[in-house]
């Protein structure tokens, strides 16, 4: 149950206002609003912004970008496949490589050799700007 | 041509099947841009390099789906990581609002202290103000748009009002009696 105050009903009002059903019923926002001069105020003045922007018109653009885009076509697609793969790639490459030296015998390079997978991983990530654990919209688009 | 008869005329290389959709959706796209970057010149990078990484991203588009939603996410990527790259926001010339026409019905002085009020908020909340008033999104195709819940949608479009208000209530527009404080 959402918690009657003047900025929930403000809020839900002008949702209702919006054609959204809000957790707080008609009948609340109407006793709080005939009851509370300030968000009357509030809620008309808001409503009065949301008729101001709704006389608005988007402005319409007549540039065509299809020349530009059409030159790129051809490598699109291939580019597109090797730049996505490529930090993987290193990655794994460099993986494979760390396994290799510590397969070396009767080696011990410390602590901070052992823990070079991970950096590795880590940088990696941090340089994509991508975090592996996130679920976002970028990732469920590339896994479309 | 339909939509989906050139997305699979595009999948099987057929690329000047593409021009169909850049075509039909490049001056939808465009204003979505410049409603988030609020300027002409960041917003046709963006949208180029959006269409183009929906070009990529073909092979993988779900057919069941409309093109238009699905590109829009790409293109809100492309976006935000221009604006995040970029040091500081190009302001677009005050001479002539780029993101709202001016029309005959609404009084220009009006309509460009709206233009400059929504230039100041943050691309956010211009982007969610912008869907919802000038596209007429409902909150459930706000809620798909922008992948968070309605909850999520109801308080920062409430939040993004107020901001804009506070905004216009700053500019020369204080002669309205709905935005006045």
């Amino acid at each position: 149950m959402t918690e009657l105050n003047c900025e929930s009903v403000c809020m839900a009002a002008m949702a209702l206002a919006d054609g959204y059903e809000p957790e707080i019923s008609r009948d609340q926002i109407e006793a709080h609003l005939a009851n509370c001069p300030a968000c009357r105020e509030e809620v008309g003045q808001l409503r009065s912004l949301a008729t101001l922007l709704g006389k608005q018109q988007r402005r319409q653009s007549v540039e065509s970008i299809w020349p530009a885009i059409k030159t790129r076509l051809p490598q699109a697609r291939e580019q597109g496949k090797s730049s996505t793969m490529f930090p993987f790639i290193f990655l794994g490459v460099l993986l494979a490589g760390y396994k290799l030296v510590e397969l070396a015998p009767d080696r011990d390079f410390g602590l901070l050799f052992k823990l070079a997978p991970i950096i590795f991983i880590v940088a990696a990530f941090s340089l994509l700007k991508q975090n592996p654990f996130e679920i976002n919209s970028e990732l469920k688009l590339e896994g479309e | 041509m339909d939509d989906s008869s050139a997305i699979q005329r595009c999948r099987s290389g057929d690329k000047e099947a593409f021009r169909h959709l850049v075509e039909s959706y490049q001056a939808e796209a465009i204003g979505h841009a410049i409603s988030i970057l609020g300027n002409t010149e960041d917003a046709l990078d963006a949208v180029q390099e959006a269409f183009i990484d929906a070009y990529q991203a073909l092979p993988r588009f779900d057919p069941a789906r409309r093109f238009y939603p699905w590109f829009y996410i790409i293109l809100r990527h492309r976006c935000y990581k221009l604006a995040a790259g970029r040091k500081k926001r190009e302001m677009s010339s005050t001479d002539e609002p780029v993101m709202l026409e001016l029309t005959t019905s609404n009084r220009p002085e009006e309509t460009m202290s709206l233009e400059q009020a929504l230039l100041e908020l943050k691309d956010e909340d211009r982007e969610l103000i912008t869907l919802r008033h000038l596209d007429g999104l409902s909150y459930e195709e706000l809620a798909e748009r922008l992948d968070v819940p309605m909850g999520t949608i109801m308080s920062r479009l409430h939040n993004a009002r107020k901001r804009l208000r506070e905004k216009l209530t700053r500019h020369s527009f204080t002669n309205s009696p709905g935005v006045k404080q």
